[in-house]
């Protein structure tokens, strides 16, 4: 009695209270999600009446994932459930994404959530990703979404617990489809168009060159006033020349007089419309002994960028029951993928993509990027490379041509998988049945890349890398479920179970440069010196068991409590984990009146703790290879000098511990109006104790690192699902759902450590910082005194602050989304509008481009008084009446009455105005001076993520061309409208992939809208 | 009630016993990594980073201070404008403290217990060194508890006292058996560590302004022909030249010489160093590169900078310019004449060049090396000599502030040189003893100014 006022007061304190397994808009599509009967799929894969479980759970059926037009299934996820953060790192096909439940849980070990497929953990690693190289996917991404049932996301720990220290992020149960009965086969076929959805805008005023003049070969576009020139470049007859592939040819200028804009095709040479086409075939059947699944599907994706990008994962599967008697089913569950992609270098890398790109001045044609160098005295060199910074091919240029990135560079990935799942259940009792369940998931990646002679920077010689990754997890799960009568009011559901897991990564490769023959593309580490070859290895395993239990007590069919233990050892940690976790719903209905208002009302409450498992391999202080670098690429290695072996700079920790989580959480679902309308409401918040890092230690302690359990986090938030049924009649049906969810993250505790370097740059980086959200946005800031005012120099510019600080927070303060889904007749259709809010990010490229004078922000002009210019100066301490004396028509000149008219701009810091120009963006107010600060900006968006049309075509047609199931048409737009502030980039995007590091760009690859056509054949 | 009793017992029964000695096995030894080495394989990792540090991102900026270089493109326009942030500092810090001393400390305990003086003597001679150098540019720093088990935050020892156990340990080295070139893994070889040892002993007694402690020293210095020289004699990544590695590999035109204090030294379009008896030129092309990246680089092509190029960590030219300074600060003009123009005869063999010996007649009002009188003509010349033939090194920022900017170095920006490399970052928000990261400005204790 007690217990129920309590959570009569809880609930009446909550805003809203809510739905159960909440339909998402891919699942309630056209249908009522007020099903009694209708059942979620639990942690180990079981299945369960969503009317008694205690927490709270999302369900995103198949079709939704299909109809998003995602190849991947996080990708798929996005906006679909309340509090599940889906970021992509870039738009290459394939691009991995990083999925975050209820805020990170961790500091340095993944916040990547469990994810379980037909009850067998799988992975869904992203093995590399950092500032520079390629955009890497997700293992994931090798299942077909066109297999799957359904997906449910655990997000707290009570629901999760059996998984203990696996569980901590979450955890995504993946459902595959079995066979119904009768035959049913499935064709459709998807043809989709990807365009870029966000561009920077660049500058067509100013050409090549510094201080207002034109200089061939120069980094920045501060040069002359394109307007200004003659027309024609003159040429140096007897120069050295780039003859091109096709015959053009570039001389020796010797004054630059050409005025045509080649921002437009430069940009036509990068982008086109990407095409992909996916075909699915699928056959369903089943009796009443057996019933088979199978499906084999290709996605052939070619990506927006004009070259080497694409996708192609080409799977199949074959999901088997059979009954072989009474008490006894076996199945087998295989999954087969075989994913094949090109992808195109990017981030803070001269051989990448966007940095060559975008910082070509506005008067180079980067079109003919490769040919022939001729000397002025006639000696060629062949396969030279031309870009903006060595127009003519002499040597390397200090940045790619873009063509060159796309054409020339090879970064393949070739993935093979398989899934297999077995199983058995015997039904050895009437109340009683043992699952065997087996599990083994295997991958195979092998990477080249690839940069042939004369590429951009180190590379300039050739460079040559064969990686291969093999990736195994094998589980042993078996499971005993039995049903038992306490009483006459009470039913008991036991569970027990026993699972055994092995994981292993192994990595091994070479790497080969300074090519002996320079002009055949092998892959081949004969193409190199003995001292120019390196090989490289490296191998993990894991061994975890867990053995657990479940009671579920069903009281009176109105109260149901769950109580669950998990006991697990494994190889990284000393002690056994215990993870206990319970449930309580309660549903208030059954002891109310029925009424018109309140159909359906359940409170729910839930408590669990479970963990993180420290990485492998931390207990001892290793002895590695020596080598120093200086951070800017230059470094010297010990195995070339006879070979070093000396102490690692990180210290280990025999003492480690799993991190431990413990969240409680709070909730109430209902159903109003006759079940019109339903809401799910949750409150939830954990603490994370112990949280596993190498922590930065005074590095005069002789170590940088330690491996310590010194952190201590806590997420809180809430998440507001709901459905509304607008209209119901036979021929039309509309309903209006949405979610919100908001997570507060606090890094509590750091053991009064420094803030953890996450990921990012020396100047710009994310980090864990005590006080602060995980992620913050760290770097330099602008020096200001007490009042808080900016402290200027002599000549009126701001300066920067000596230390550096955190400077912003890419975790947003909400995300939602809201949408419209139903059908009208055979038309369906649905629309789903997605929010997120609060975020902010780090315009790396944005402020890059300022520095390099690309940006229109850099290309405006004022005039001002003579007077004016005698006294205004810029951050050389010139004036502007100096500056124009000098001559240079790109930085300042001087009218026909007297006044001056200049590049840049005027702006007041505090003492007056002073004139930002070249010498301002090139140094502190650019993106390469120190103060980050000025570069951190709201990130949030708000899009069109969805809209899907689907229409079945009147039966009499299908009839007639033999399709007797129907067909169907569809067409979705993914990504069609973006509402940000941030500048020339869907900030949806991040430059270190699936790290912890977030809120980074600095020459990400953009993303991409999606227009999908698609038609299906029921046979 | 009681079958499942009996099932969860036996699953937990099994679930604890199952295998967990062998569960723990496995991750117990990392299959890619050792948990011991010998001392003698920890050395040449050491040398290493005090190679990059005297001859890398350190030495780079201390040249962008002293006016060897210019910070021409990218964060080193920043540096060059004397705008930089603690964050900056950290990693030539990282470099010195975990694969510079920490390293030396055990190897020297490893070495005692062994008895190997030999390699004892190097471990000492290669801490002394990394101390003095960070010292330099730092001023106080952590050495009494630094790289000591058990101390996390270390305190910060005065620039002096580091100074004096940086002599210490070269005594002890000399104590134990320097006189020999073993244990040189980072190094070409033809040094011979006694020598080394009491060149740094000079280095740091001049700091200390004991000139005739430092002549002391350098009488017994490195000579003509037995350099400590950094070993670039590989053409691959990993072992190149640095300065190569930085200006030409990875950051092109991110510093240049156009401009700086050095070229005008040296420029024809100048002439400030030429006289009767000198001509530069042969040594500006070896500085210098014309119209490389920038209108004037340093010389990473076929110069002083190449890739292959060898790089002077304790050199036979700073052990005679030391002596040359000692004396003409003592006032023995003739002692200084010899150690200059030993200099100038190292100069015509190495850069060419004509650099015909000096009298001493040549010093003074209205001679050949101008100055107020013959004494202060001299001293300046040396330092300048100095200035000019220890380019791209450290030490010459460091007889910059010791000698407050004698021979008139003139600021890439405002009228300040900077006079120490801020507190890094890391070691503020990690050591407990760190004083506050301070200001380019300040100067340090044994470099008032």
């Amino acid at each position: 009695m007690r217990m129920k006022k309590l959570l009569m007061v809880i609930s009446a304190a909550s805003i809203v209270p809510a739905a159960f397994a909440q339909a998402g808009p891919g699942g309630s599509s056209g249908s009522d999600t007020v099903d009694v009967g209708a059942v979620t799929v639990t942690a180990i894969g079981t299945t369960k009446n969503v009317r008694k479980i205690g927490y709270s759970v999302s369900q995103v059926q198949g079709k939704g994932l299909v109809s998003s037009g995602e190849s991947g299934v996080i990708q798929a996820l996005t906006g679909k459930a309340s509090n599940v953060q889906i970021t992509r790192s870039a738009g290459d096909p394939g691009a991995g994404a990083y999925i975050q439940i209820r805020g990170q849980n961790t500091i340095t070990g993944s916040n990547q959530p469990l994810i379980v497929v037909d009850g067998i953990p799988v992975s869904n690693s992203s093995f590399g990703g950092g500032p520079d190289g390629v955009v890497q996917q997700s293992r994931l991404n090798d299942l077909n979404p066109s297999d799957i049932e359904s997906v449910e996301v655990l997000k707290g720990a009570a629901a999760a617990a059996v998984w203990g220290t696996r569980a901590a992020n979450g955890v995504i149960v993946v459902t595959t489809k079995k066979g119904k009965r009768g035959m049913s086969i499935e064709f459709s076929s998807t043809y989709a168009i990807d365009q870029v959805n966000r561009e920077y805008e660049k500058q067509g005023k100013f050409g090549q060159g510094a201080g207002g003049r034109f200089a061939a070969n120069n980094a920045n576009s501060w040069g002359d006033r394109i307007a200004l020139r003659n027309g024609t470049d003159s040429i140096n007859p007897n120069g050295a020349r780039f003859v091109a592939d096709d015959g053009t040819v570039y001389g020796t200028i010797v004054r630059k007089g050409d005025k045509t804009v080649y921002n437009d095709k430069n940009r036509d040479q990068v982008f086109r419309n990407g095409i992909t086409w996916n075909n699915n075939l699928s056959i369903s059947a089943g009796n009443d002994k057996s019933n088979m699944f199978f499906s084999l599907s290709d996605w052939n994706q070619q990506g927006i960028m004009k070259g080497l990008s694409d996708y192609r994962r080409t799977t199949a599967r074959l999901n088997f029951t059979q009954n072989v008697s009474d008490k006894l089913t076996v199945g087998l569950n295989a999954n087969m993928a075989k994913t094949v992609s090109n992808r195109v270098q990017m981030g803070s890398n001269l051989d990448g993509l966007y940095l060559g790109y975008l910082r070509t001045s506005p008067d180079f044609d980067n079109s003919d990027y490769k040919g022939t160098y001729y000397s002025a005295a006639g000696i060629p060199k062949f396969n030279a490379h031309r870009g903006y910074r060595r127009y003519l091919g002499d040597v390397a240029p200090t940045y790619n041509n873009p063509g060159w990135t796309l054409n020339e560079q090879t970064n393949t990935s070739d993935v093979t998988r398989f899934i297999l799942t077995p199983e058995a259940s015997y039904k050895w009792h009437e109340n009683h049945k043992l699952i065997a369940r087996l599990g083994h998931d295997m991958s195979t990646d092998r990477r080249i890349t690839y940069f042939p002679v004369n590429s951009a920077g180190s590379q300039a010689n050739g460079s040559f890398t064969d990686d291969h990754i093999q990736e195994t997890e094998t589980s042993m799960h078996f499971i005993n479920q039995g049903s038992h009568k306490l009483g006459s009011a009470i039913n008991l559901n036991s569970t027990v179970g026993y699972l055994y897991t092995y994981r292993s990564l192994y990595n091994i490769g070479g790497s080969a440069s300074q090519f002996i023959i320079r002009d055949q593309d092998r892959f081949a580490f004969i193409n190199s010196t003995t001292e120019n070859k390196d090989p490289f290895n490296s191998y993990s395993e894991l061994i975890s068991n867990r053995a657990y239990g479940i009671l579920d007590f069903d009281i009176k069919d109105k109260i149901f409590l769950q109580l669950t233990g998990a006991s697990e050892a494994s190889s990284t940690y000393a002690d056994r984990f215990f993870s206990p976790s319970g449930s309580l719903a309660y549903e208030l209905t059954k002891d109310l009146k029925p009424n018109n208002v309140l159909s359906y009302a359940k409170l729910r409450v839930s408590a669990g703790r479970v963990g993180v498992a420290p990485p492998a391999y931390i207990w001892n202080t290793n002895y590695v290879a020596a080598s120093s670098s200086s951070g800017w690429g230059d470094y010297l290695d010990g195995s070339l000098y006879g070979g070093s072996i000396y102490r690692s700079s990180t210290q280990g920790n025999p003492d480690i511990k799993p991190e431990i989580k413990t969240e409680t959480e709070l909730g109430a679902d209902i159903k109003l109006f006759k079940n019109k309308v339903s809401l799910g409401f949750t409150y939830y918040q954990n603490k994370i104790e112990g949280a596993v890092l190498a922590i930065a230690v005074a590095n005069s302690t002789g170590y940088a690192n330690q491996w310590k359990n010194a952190a201590d986090l806590s997420n809180k938030g809430i998440e507001i699902d709901m459905n509304v049924n607008l209209v119901k009649t036979d021929n039309f049906n509309l309903n209006l759902y949405g979610n919100l969810g908001r997570n507060r993250n606090t890094v509590d505790n750091l053991s009064g450590a420094a803030p953890i370097f996450l990921a990012g740059f020396t100047g710009t980086s994310s980090r864990a910082v005590e006080g602060q959200a995980m992620g913050a946005l760290w770097g330099g800031k602008w020096a200001k005194d007490e009042s808080g005012k900016l402290v200027l120099d002599a000549d009126g510019f701001p300066t920067a602050s000596s230390e550096e600080g955190v400077i912003g927070d890419p975790n947003p303060d909400w995300r939602g989304s809201v949408g419209l889904n139903g059908n009208y007749k055979n038309l369906n259709f649905n629309l789903l509008v997605e929010t997120c809010q609060g975020n902010q990010m780090w315009a790396g490229t944005y402020g890059v481009l300022n520095n390099f004078g690309v940006t229109p922000e850099t290309a405006t002009e004022f005039t001002v008084s003579a007077a004016d210019a005698a006294n205004i100066v810029d951050y050389r301490g010139v004036t502007l009446a100096t500056a124009a004396a000098a001559g240079a028509n790109g930085l300042a000149s001087v009218n026909a009455d007297g006044s001056i008219t200049a590049r840049g701009s005027l702006k007041d810091f505090g003492a007056g105005n002073v004139w930002l120009n070249q010498y301002w963006y090139t140094s502190l107010g650019g993106g390469f001076g120190s103060v980050a600060e000025q570069f951190i900006k709201d990130a949030s968006w708000t899009r069109i993520r969805e809209l899907s049309l689907s229409y079945q075509l009147p039966k009499a047609w299908s009839d007639a061309v033999h399709v007797p199931g129907g067909i169907s048409v569809g067409f979705t737009g993914r990504n069609l409208a973006l509402w940000t502030k941030f500048d020339g980039l869907d900030p949806e995007t991040n430059l270190t992939g699936v790290s912890n590091g977030r809120g980074l760009d600095y020459f990400n690859n953009p993303g991409t809208k999606s227009y999908l056509f698609n038609i299906k054949f029921n046979l | 009630m009681k079958k499942i009793s009996y099932i969860l017992a036996l699953s937990l029964a099994v679930g604890f016993s199952s295998c967990k000695k062998d569960i723990k096995e496995i991750n117990k030894i990392n299959p890619g990594q050792f948990s011991d080495s010998d001392p003698v394989l920890m050395m040449p990792g050491a040398q290493l980073a005090n190679v990059l540090v005297n001859e890398g991102e350190a030495a780079r900026l201390a040249g962008i201070f002293s006016g060897h270089h210019v910070g021409w493109d990218r964060q080193f326009v920043s540096y060059g404008d004397y705008v930089m942030n603690a964050g900056d500092f950290n990693t030539p810090w990282g470099n010195l403290y975990t694969e510079g001393i920490a390293q030396c400390r055990i190897i020297r305990a490893k070495a005692a217990k062994a008895n190997n003086k030999q390699l004892n003597s190097v471990a000492c001679i290669t801490e002394a060194n990394l101390l003095l150098t960070a010292s330099a540019l730092w001023g106080d720093i952590p050495d009494s508890e630094a790289c000591t088990d058990g101390i996390t935050s270390p305190k910060f020892d005065k620039m002096s006292d580091v100074h004096k156990h940086a002599i210490a340990l070269l005594d002890s080295a000399l104590s134990y058996s320097a006189n020999h070139a073993n244990f040189s893994g980072a190094y070409a070889g033809n040094h011979n560590w006694a020598q080394v040892a009491n060149t740094l002993k000079a280095r740091a007694y001049l700091r200390m302004g004991d000139y005739t402690n430092a002549a002391a020293a350098a009488t017994s210095g490195v000579a003509a022909g037995k350099d400590l020289l950094a070993d670039h004699s590989q053409a691959t990544p990993g072992a190149w030249n640095l300065y190569y590695d930085f200006l030409d590999w990875n950051r092109a035109g991110y510093i240049s010489a156009s401009g700086s204090h050095m070229q005008k030294l040296l420029d024809s379009s100048t002439f400030f160093r030429n006289n009767a008896k000198t001509d530069e030129s042969s040594r500006f092309a070896y500085y210098f590169l014309e119209d490389y990246y920038t209108p004037l680089d340093p010389n990473i092509d076929n110069g002083i900078f190449a890739a292959t190029n060898n790089f002077p960590i304790v050199s036979y030219v700073e052990n005679q310019l030391i002596l040359a300074e000692c004396a003409i600060r003592g006032g023995d003009i003739n002692t200084a004449l010899t150690h200059l123009n030993n200099v100038r005869k190292d100069n015509a063999t190495s850069t060419g060049g004509q650099y015909d010996d000096y009298v001493a007649g040549d010093f003074g009002p209205g001679q050949i090396v101008p100055g107020a009188n013959a004494n202060d003509a001299m001293l300046k010349e040396i330092l300048v000599e100095k200035y000019t033939s220890l380019y791209g090194q450290i030490e010459p920022w460091c007889d910059l502030r010791r000698t407050k900017n004698l021979i008139g170095v003139v600021p890439n920006k405002g009228t300040q040189l900077p006079q120490r490399f801020l507190v890094p970052q890391d070691e503020i928000n990690a050591n407990k003893n760190a004083p506050a990261a301070g200001t380019l400005f300040d100067a340090l204790e044994l470099f008032p100014q």
